[in-house]
């Protein structure tokens, strides 16, 4: 569903030094498959998600959405593919305040879809998040790990192919990311939706069907107990 | 304290620019707005006080033509008398190489300078004692083009022209904020003289030796015996507030008008510094200081801001005034020495600073609840309900002030004022209702419409619902003064149209003493000329009409008297009761008058009843018919010609009503009488129709001030609104950065931002427009009733229309730019705020 095909991102700074935010980047993710990167702060996941959002051209490289050259779309064209083909699950929960839990969950479905349907679309997915006593809750009254629920029934409301998480259990405690990263899991395997995850927390790599790290640009290969190790993965 | 202020100012200087600029646009509107509203009454008060110094105690003479210079003896003789000054002053024309110039010509001798009134104090006027000769302030001086000693100047005063030469001209330091006074003066003989008034004064004024005062006003009395008035020495100021009333209350209210304007310009140029003064509470109370440390810190950052921007806003409310508000006397300079200059009060200024330095306070507190709780993070915590329903008692507080509104409509309209207040009380406890429905109407439209424009809209405004409130109020009330104040103006305009018609409509051409102060045709000038007008061939008759101004108790009426031939002989637009036939038929027999309805109240006279006029020679007339004030403020009196003579004791004439006969032109007929009273008379020839015109075209200028001071507020207000939506806008280009993350286009995120404001700035100004109309009702009944001026009620639903397409239309333009940079925010702003 996704591929990066030797993706990279040079900046030029101001000293005239080349600084390689993702250098070289190859790599895949299966429908219903979870793919978790890792990496530290200033290793270019960052720069990487904005490329495989469209949001970011890249210096060389590919990014391919279902078979499709997704980096150099036009404005338009990359919006109508953020909108329709790809979901964001992110740490921060992007809810509108004094807005109730289903008209939050509509919001992307809104364009293009009825209001009634969008509703009758997405109220099923709000209760397979177990949201259906909140739907009607404004925003602000529901829990962290609620919040985070209706942000990936947004996410997941326009039937993407591909799911984009960054840090989404960031916010959360052991508890409740738990739970978030079970249906992310359970949603996505069941709907074919390829993931792309983000995260520092280790929990999320038992998830993950495969673990990677990025450091300085590069893929590496990732072992908890050795750390980080040069090495090209597919 | 201070070290902290400096290290968050160069985290945040953009914004608190901004909210500089908001409270410095409010408290300069404020400062103008009082400006404008104080300088008319303090520049007669100045002058008067210019000319009285320490006199206590004045004799005043009861008409034009002033009272015998011989009683100045008997006044000096009396006991208890230290100082007695005659004054002669005569309302004249002056005309000079470049120019002609309404003046109040003032006459006095070396006596008047022992009083110590600043016009005249280091003014020597004994050297010119007898000297045809006259000084000027220097504005005046420069206007008529008169630079150099020994000008040669025209003075036509009373229909008497002659000449002078200039003696001096005053400057600024020798006169002090006198100097834009409409004066001229000279010696008592020579004022006598060019006035046709020998062996006259109009006033002496009197100093009384210490404590003794009341003694010696009893002297006066009895030296006055009636025929003339024994008054304090502000009288004049007196008669002018009473004058002014209608005008001052106008400006008052636009002075509350503009301060709620400017408050909310600035609360809402306040309310962008909040999330950062939230995250400050936060941070501090985190760091271990007490609530008190907080708010002492909260308020040393008003106490800045305040300060620079109250500074600002004082330039800025100087120069609006210099050249927006600049004072016009308009009609009032008919009956009083109005000056242009402008009067800066320690008030005023007080009044604007408070407003600045509340504004700010009231802001950089709004968090107060957060500072006092218990949780330490309260101002960042994210709140419960923020976008709950309307208040409860905000609703009823609103219905309360709506029903006192028309308690005082209905009742006490005297009280217009304070029903405006209430007005526009109601208006903002209510507004969150209009608001509430607008978005719960789009939101149950929103579905039919597929697009996510409304609803991201309607979720915008419901997620932030006290800025949304201050944005919309402040178009509400600029809105609402526009419509209430523009509708009134228009209404009493048309008023003032029926009765300047109704006052020309009994002659062709009109002949009076020239000078734009003789508007009202009060000066009076002996009528040898009568029998050359009616020589003319162009003219069927020559008539002599006769009028003045009438100081009766603290009003200064003017008594129109027509001959008894003419026709209308009262002004048939202006009874309010009475038959206009019988009234007409009685005042051609004599002995009968029309009074206007303040002065009928005051008296408590009906139709029929006996009044006595305080004319020179006390005259009891009967009342035939009660009427507007005829369009001049303090009240109007209508009798015949005949009987005008009688009570003043003299036959001169206030103009000559000329009638053409048929087939001559008035332009044809004017022509002719200028011909025969030849080029040096200082008599004016004017066709009705050109005389109705400058009425018309003086009382507009009289209201211009409040025509000008709600455009002012109009733009304002868009500013206001512009600015605040646009920097709201701008806070949450984050908001809008995840959006576009979401895949919504910008084009689609910037119709929402549009429609967002639509609602907005429809909603405030519609509510506005709509108590505007109930405000224009307030104001016409107050004006009706109260000052009894002739308005023509209606209901201003183009002006209301006018203004709410104007302001919505203007602040949904100037938000559109701000909203098209904003929603071009690149998505990935979203990912690097973390």
């Amino acid at each position: 569903m996704l591929e990066l095909r030797d993706l990279a991102k040079h900046y030029q700074t101001a000293g005239e030094e080349t600084v390689r935010a993702v250098d070289g980047v190859s790599m895949s993710v299966a429908p219903g498959e979870m793919v978790a990167l890792y990496g530290p702060s200033g290793s270019g996941k960052t720069t990487l998600l904005l490329m495989v959002a469209a949001l970011l051209a890249p210096t060389s490289g590919k990014v391919l959405v279902g078979g499709r050259d997704i980096s150099s779309l036009s404005e338009r064209e990359a919006s109508h593919f953020r909108l329709r083909e790809m979901g964001f699950v992110r740490q921060n929960f992007d809810l509108l305040p004094g807005v109730t839990a289903i008209d939050n969950a509509v919001l992307k479905l809104l364009k293009g879809t009825p209001w009634k349907e969008a509703h009758r679309r997405v109220q099923p997915l709000l209760e397979r998040l177990g949201l259906a006593d909140r739907l009607n809750h404004r925003s602000e009254t529901l829990s962290m790990g609620e919040r985070q629920r209706v942000m990936i029934a947004r996410a997941l409301s326009t039937e993407p192919k591909l799911l984009l998480a960054d840090e989404p259990t960031g916010s959360l405690d052991t508890q409740r990311g738990r739970e978030v990263l079970e249906l992310l899991t359970e949603l996505c395997r069941e709907r074919g939706v390829a993931i792309l995850l983000v995260s520092h927390d280790p929990q999320a790599a038992g998830y993950a069907d495969r673990v990677l790290a990025l450091r300085d640009g590069r893929l590496s290969s990732y072992d908890p107990a050795q750390g980080f190790a040069p090495a090209e993965a597919q | 304290m201070l070290h902290l202020y400096r290290v968050r100012l160069r985290a945040r200087a953009l914004q608190e620019c901004f909210a500089i600029v908001g409270i410095a646009a409010g408290v300069g509107l404020l400062f103008a707005s009082q400006i404008a509203s104080n300088s008319l009454s303090s520049s007669v008060g100045q002058l008067n006080s210019g000319i009285v110094g320490n006199a206590q105690l004045q004799l005043t003479a009861r008409d034009a033509h002033g009272m015998p210079a011989s009683l100045i003896g008997r006044v000096r003789a009396l006991s208890g008398v230290r100082v007695a000054a005659p004054m002669l002053e005569v309302p004249a024309n002056v005309v000079g190489p470049a120019g002609a110039e309404s003046i109040e010509l003032v006459g006095a001798d070396s006596s008047l300078s022992r009083l110590g009134g600043a016009l005249v104090k280091k003014v020597a006027l004994t050297p010119f004692a007898g000297v045809e000769a006259v000084v000027l302030p220097v504005p005046v001086a420069n206007r008529l083009g008169a630079y150099e000693f020994g000008t040669t100047l025209t003075l036509q005063a009373l229909g008497h022209t002659s000449e002078a030469a200039l003696y001096e001209r005053l400057t600024q330091r020798k006169i002090g904020p006198l100097i834009s006074s409409p004066v001229a003066i000279g010696s008592l003989e020579y004022v006598q003289q060019a006035s046709g008034l020998g062996g006259k004064v109009s006033r002496i004024l009197v100093q009384a030796a210490p404590g003794r005062t009341a003694e010696v006003r009893a002297a006066l009395q009895r030296l006055a015996a009636g025929r003339l008035g024994v008054e304090s020495s502000d009288y004049d100021e007196r008669l002018f507030a009473k004058a002014a009333a209608a005008t001052n209350q106008s400006t008052q209210l636009f002075a509350v008008i503009s301060a709620l304007v400017g408050f909310l310009f600035a609360f809402n140029a306040m309310l962008l510094t909040v999330p950062q003064r939230r995250r400050l509470i936060a941070d501090l109370r985190r760091d271990g200081y007490t609530p008190p440390a907080v708010i002492a810190v909260l308020m040393f950052d008003a106490l800045v801001l305040g300060a620079i921007a109250c500074a600002l806003g004082l330039v800025l409310g100087d120069e609006l005034s210099i050249h927006l508000f600049h004072s016009n006397p308009g009609y009032l300079s008919s009956a009083f020495a109005v000056g242009s200059e402008l009067v800066v009060t320690w008030q005023s200024i007080a009044i604007s600073v408070i407003g600045g330095m509340g504004a700010a306070s009231v802001a950089v507190l709004s968090p107060l609840r957060d500072i006092l709780s218990r949780d330490p993070l309260a101002a960042i915590a994210t709140r419960q309900g923020t976008g709950g329903g309307v208040s409860r008692l905000a609703t009823l507080a609103g219905l309360a002030c709506l029903g006192a509104t028309l308690a005082i409509l209905l009742a006490a309209p005297q009280e217009a004022i304070v029903g405006m207040v209430t007005l526009i009380g109601a208006l903002l406890a209510l507004l969150a209702l209009p608001l509430a429905w607008t978005v719960a109407a789009v939101r149950r439209l929103a579905p039919a419409i597929v697009s996510a424009v409304p609803h991201i809209a309607v979720m915008e405004l419901r997620s932030g619902r006290s800025r949304a409130i201050a944005i919309a109020a402040t178009g509400a009330i600029a809105v609402f003064g526009s419509v209430a104040i523009g509708g009134a103006h228009s209404d009493l305009l048309k008023g003032l149209d029926n009765a300047s018609a109704d006052m020309n409509a009994a002659t062709d051409v009109w002949v009076s003493a020239a000078g734009s102060s003789n508007l009202l045709m009060t000066a009076p000038f002996a009528p040898t000329a009568q029998a050359k007008l009616n020589a003319l061939p162009g003219v069927r008759e020559a008539r002599i009409y006769r009028g003045g101004l009438l100081d009766y108790e603290d009003r200064r009426i003017w008594v129109i008297a027509p001959p008894t031939n003419a026709s209308p002989l009262i002004p048939p637009s202006q009874l309010i009761e009475g038959s206009y036939s019988s009234a007409t038929v009685h005042l051609r027999e004599g002995g009968w008058a029309v009074v206007s309805l303040a002065l009928a109240e005051e008296h408590k006279l009906k139709v029929g009843s006996l009044f006595t006029v305080p004319a020179p020679t006390a005259t009891t007339l009967r009342v035939a018919a009660v009427s507007t004030n005829i369009g001049w403020a303090p009240g109007a009196i209508v009798m015949n010609a005949d009987d005008y003579a009688k009570a003043w004791g003299s036959s001169d004439a206030s103009a000559y009503q000329v009638l053409s006969k048929p087939g001559v032109s008035p332009d044809r007929l004017a022509g002719e009488v200028r011909a025969a009273l030849g080029p040096g008379s200082a008599l004016a020839v004017q066709t009705a129709r050109a005389h109705e015109d400058t009425l018309r075209s003086i009382t507009r200028q009289g209201l211009t001030r409040l025509s000008q001071i709600a455009t002012l507020i109009l733009v304002a207000a868009v500013m206001a609104m512009a600015a605040a939506m646009g920097a709201m806008i701008w806070q949450r280009r984050p908001r809008l950065a995840k959006l576009k993350l979401e895949g919504f286009p910008h084009r689609e995120l910037w119709h929402t931002i549009v429609l967002e404001s639509l609602m907005l700035l429809g909603v405030g100004c519609f509510s506005g427009a709509l108590f505007g109309l109930f405000g224009q009702q307030l104001l016409d009944r107050a004006l009706n009733i109260v000052i009894n001026y002739p308005v023509v009620s209606s209901v201003g639903v183009v002006v209301a229309l006018s203004s709410l397409a104007l302001v919505t239309a203007s602040a949904v333009l100037m938000v559109a730019i701000p909203g098209w940079f904003a929603a071009s925010v690149p998505a990935n702003l979203a990912l690097q705020d973390e």
